[in-house]
């Protein structure tokens, strides 16, 4: 029994009539997308996409808009077809289901929030809340209950007997969210879900999220165009374009280490002061790293996941090096203020 | 710096047109660059003459895709030379003359007549003498029409030349502007044909070929040939498709009358339980219900214009026949309904069935009822439930069309959301796309009943009896106040109907703030 939750393996969908020919001259002469659209009329939306999402993940698909990325976050409740390759939820091989058992797990085991909303207009907060547990035929009192639970999880007292378009657009969202956690799914998808918000609305609606996904344990796939967004939200990001994963893995690695040039571009602006921690930059301890005169026993000691910014804080109380140690204790490195200055300019290899 | 970067992208781009004007003319290129870049440099009209297409109108439009130009410039061409045919060849004025001619020999028979008469010394010789005078008096007017007539022609000559070259030198200055517009909407979209063809040269000339000779002679022909005044019909050919539909019609009626009568009664059960209701039922209940239903469905208002109406429809004594023609457009907007709106649904889901019901729901709305009548006549005879049919035939498409427009309509992020959380599709429909659709749903139904109400007076043409037959016979007999009461009456009812079915659906919820 693995712990992962959800499994892609070498997924693609081709949209068109012939897609099933233009699969076959893809897997067998290699066509490129350009020759599919010309040979077959066909548009390659993912191109062998494979990942994996342990239990209590939250793992952000970054790309921008034409990417495949609202089209993958689709396949994994089968929203769309895939044309090939393998999709497992929960131990459960997607396109095996029947339309029924499809039907259950949508209603009892994935919770989806879309960038619109896609709230109904007709019924009142509560019946939107209520709506996956309605299609499970939980008896009304009883699903009245639990989407009042789930209002209150996302700070929406008080609301319930409201219509959505008397709410504004991040309300609307948290009901959104609310629906999504009724029927407490494992799983959560997240289809840009904080684009069509303000700023700040955004960024306090991203912090509410994050601490109720911990808190709930739930595993997500989150979807964004914004890096920013990916950062603070994700414990592992994948980069996407043109249908292609090009780059999976944490912020702190994709920051660190961009896979091209692609993905250099992207993080170009991003601060490395949180994301960056210690023994990234650190150097080896030895004779060519310590001076001889130093004495490194006075030296500040700190755990080799201190970020940035926290080694700065060290740094200006001291005029020695700062030493790194590992969880156990060991000295595993030394940070000097040049060390730390070209880390913090960044990318090292710069 | 800038400026001279600037002319240079000019001349850089005054090349690159001049090599798609060429690519674009075929022929004469650079005649047609120049020509363009004049009229593209000025900011008012410009004088640009075009020799070819003055002089070869029709042939330059045809050659150069212009069709719009060659049909304008062919039907100039032939108004100015059917007139100078006439002016030369025609006989102008030859019925006069004739008329002249035949006038003066019916004069001279008279005169010989009333010589005769004088010399048997008859009564009547002054009278015929009389007749003789006048008939020649006519016949010099009509000679001297007929001479002013052929004057005339030098007038019509000089009215055609004059008109020709003011047509030929119009299309020489039309012809540039024209052409650099067509030169436009080719560097855009490249379907737009170009060059120089001299298959469109053939097609054009051929055409001319045709028609020219036609119109001279028609109008200048004294008495052209009959086939060419008037199409030679077959009439055997009618007859015999007349007559075809008809036994078609007759062999339908009498296979299928079992069909026919299955529908004429299970109709009929459906108006008669309507009738009993809205009939029978003695009128202070009927009033009572229904302003009732009118103040707690649609509100106070409505229930105050209601009492007015009822009030008009029972002092004119109209209380039977109004009742009568509610049930019965209340039969027929059922039915409407009833088929209509999962009609559209289905219309609205399944692609092949939309494409096959929108051209019959067309031929439903405009086909003119009368047509429709008779068919309904011989296959269902007639009464109430082919008055209901025929109804149903006009009515039906607002209410099919409306519903499927209002479940197109519902935004597929929505759709999407409720399937993404396991919802079925019997689901999706009824709690969904129905309620979403509601809106849209609802002017349908109330068109439908609008729809309806109008064919009541045609349904009584075939003895659907109610308020129609006596706008009818108000026609018959020209009554004008009869009709404008009954026709009154009629608009009341359609409008109780049309307010109270408008409250019983409105949208549940909140009103929006």
């Amino acid at each position: 029994m693995t712990t992962d939750v959800i499994q892609l393996e070498n997924v693609w969908k081709i949209f068109g009539d012939n897609s099933e020919q233009a699969m076959k001259a893809i897997r067998d002469e290699g066509l490129d997308k350009a020759a599919v659209l010309e040979r077959f009329g066909c548009v390659v939306g993912i191109a062998d996409v494979s990942f994996t999402v342990p239990r209590g993940e939250i793992f952000c698909i970054m790309g921008l808009s034409g990417s495949g990325k609202s089209t993958l976050i689709r396949h994994l409740n089968r929203l769309i077809e895939p044309t090939a390759g393998k999709i497992k939820v929960l131990e459960r091989d997607m396109s095996a289901l029947d339309d029924k058992e499809l039907r259950g797990v949508r209603a009892k085991h994935i919770g989806m929030v879309f960038q619109h909303m896609a709230l109904l207009p007709h019924r009142t907060v509560l019946d939107n809340v209520a709506f996956p547990l309605e299609v499970q035929k939980v008896p009304k009192f009883k699903r009245w209950e639990i989407s009042q639970h789930a209002l209150s999880l996302v700070n929406l007292d008080g609301f319930e007997y409201r219509l959505p378009h008397q709410l504004s657009g991040g309300m609307q969202q948290r009901v959104g969210l609310a629906r999504a956690l009724a029927s407490d799914p494992e799983v959560l998808l997240m289809d840009e879900p904080f684009s069509a918000l303000d700023p700040l609305i955004r960024h306090e609606l991203q912090n509410q999220f994050v601490s109720l996904t911990k808190t709930l344990q739930k595993t997500t796939v989150f979807i964004t165009h914004d890096l920013d967004e990916a950062i603070r939200i994700g414990d592992r990001i994948a980069i996407m374009k043109d249908g292609r994963l090009i780059q999976t893995g944490t912020p702190e690695e994709i920051v660190m280490h961009p896979a091209d040039d692609y993905v250099a571009d992207f993080v170009k602006g991003i601060s490395n002061l949180k994301l960056v921690s210690a023994h990234s930059i650190m150097a080896q301890l030895n004779s060519d790293t310590v001076p001889a005169d130093v004495d490194l026993g006075a030296a500040i000691r700190t755990d080799e996941n201190t970020s940035l910014e926290e080694l700065i804080d060290l740094s200006v109380t001291t005029d020695l090096p700062i030493v790194i140690t590992d969880e156990t204790g060991a000295e595993v490195g030394i940070v000097s203020k040049d060390t730390l200055l070209t880390g913090i300019k960044g990318k090292g290899d710069e | 710096m800038n400026n001279t970067n600037a002319k240079a992208d000019t001349s850089l781009m005054q090349k690159e047109q001049s090599e798609s004007v060429h690519r674009f003319t075929e022929r004469s290129g650079d005649y047609y660059s120049a020509q363009f870049e004049k009229i593209q440099s000025s900011t008012s009209a410009t004088l640009s003459f075009n020799l070819a297409a003055a002089v070869f109108g029709p042939f330059w439009g045809a050659a150069r895709n212009i069709w719009g130009f060659f049909w304008l410039s062919t039907i100039a061409l032939l108004f100015a030379l059917v007139q100078l045919g006439r002016g030369l060849w025609g006989e102008l004025g030859a019925d006069k003359l004739a008329q002249a001619a035949r006038l003066g020999s019916k004069s001279q028979e008279m005169a010989a007549k009333a010589q005769v008469a004088l010399e048997a010394g008859a009564a009547n010789a002054e009278a015929l003498l009389r007749n003789s005078t006048n008939l020649q008096r006519a016949a010099d007017k009509a000679s001297a029409a007929a001479n002013e007539a052929a004057a005339g022609a030098e007038q019509l000559v000089m009215f055609g030349g004059v008109f020709l070259v003011a047509v030929m030198v119009l299309q020489g200055l039309l012809a540039n502007l024209v052409y650099e517009k067509k030169y436009c909407r080719w560097r855009a979209d490249y379907s737009e044909k170009s060059g120089f063809s001299y298959a469109n040269l053939l097609v054009g000339s051929l055409m001319l070929a045709v028609m020219l000779p036609l119109m001279l002679y028609r109008f200048t022909a004294t008495k052209p040939v009959a086939w060419l005044v008037e199409f030679p019909a077959n009439k055997s050919i009618f007859n015999s498709a007349s007559s075809w539909l008809d036994s078609a019609f007759d062999t339908v009626a009498l296979y299928g009358a079992g069909f026919f009568d299955g529908i004429t009664s299970s109709i009929r059960v459906l108006l008669d339980g309507l009738e009993v209701v809205l009939v029978d039922t003695p009128w202070p209940v009927i009033t009572l219900v229904i302003l009732f239903m009118a103040w707690r469905l649609a509100g106070p208002r409505v229930a105050i214009f209601t009492v007015a109406a009822l009030a008009y429809l029972a002092f004119l004594g109209y209380w039977e026949k109004s009742m009568a023609t509610i049930a019965l457009l209340g039969a027929a907007a059922t039915l409407c309904i009833l088929v209509g709106v999962p009609f559209g649904i289905l219309c609205a889901k399944n692609r092949t069935v939309d494409s096959i019901a929108r051209p019959i729901l067309d031929f439903m709305q405009t086909m003119p009822a009368f047509v429709y009548l008779i068919p309904i006549i011989a296959f269902f005879g007639t009464g109430k439930p082919p008055g209901i049919l025929a109804t149903l035939i006009f009515g039906m498409p607002p209410v099919v069309r409306l519903t499927a427009l209002g479940i197109k309509q519902v935004p597929p992020s929505i759709v999407e959301g409720a399937l993404a959380f396991g919802c079925s599709r019997r689901k999706l429909l009824l709690d969904v796309e129905i309620p979403l659709a509601m809106t849209s749903i609802l002017a349908g139904i109330n068109q439908t009943i609008l729809m309806c109400l109008s064919m009541v007076v045609i349904a009584s043409l075939i003895g659907a009896e109610g308020l129609g037959t006596d706008v009818l016979m108000a026609l018959q007999f020209a009554a004008k106040g009869q009709g404008l009461l009954a026709g009154l009456a009629i608009l009341f009812c359609a409008m109780i109907i049309d307010r109270i079915v408008q409250g019983c659906f409105k949208p549940t919820g909140r009103p929006a703030d």
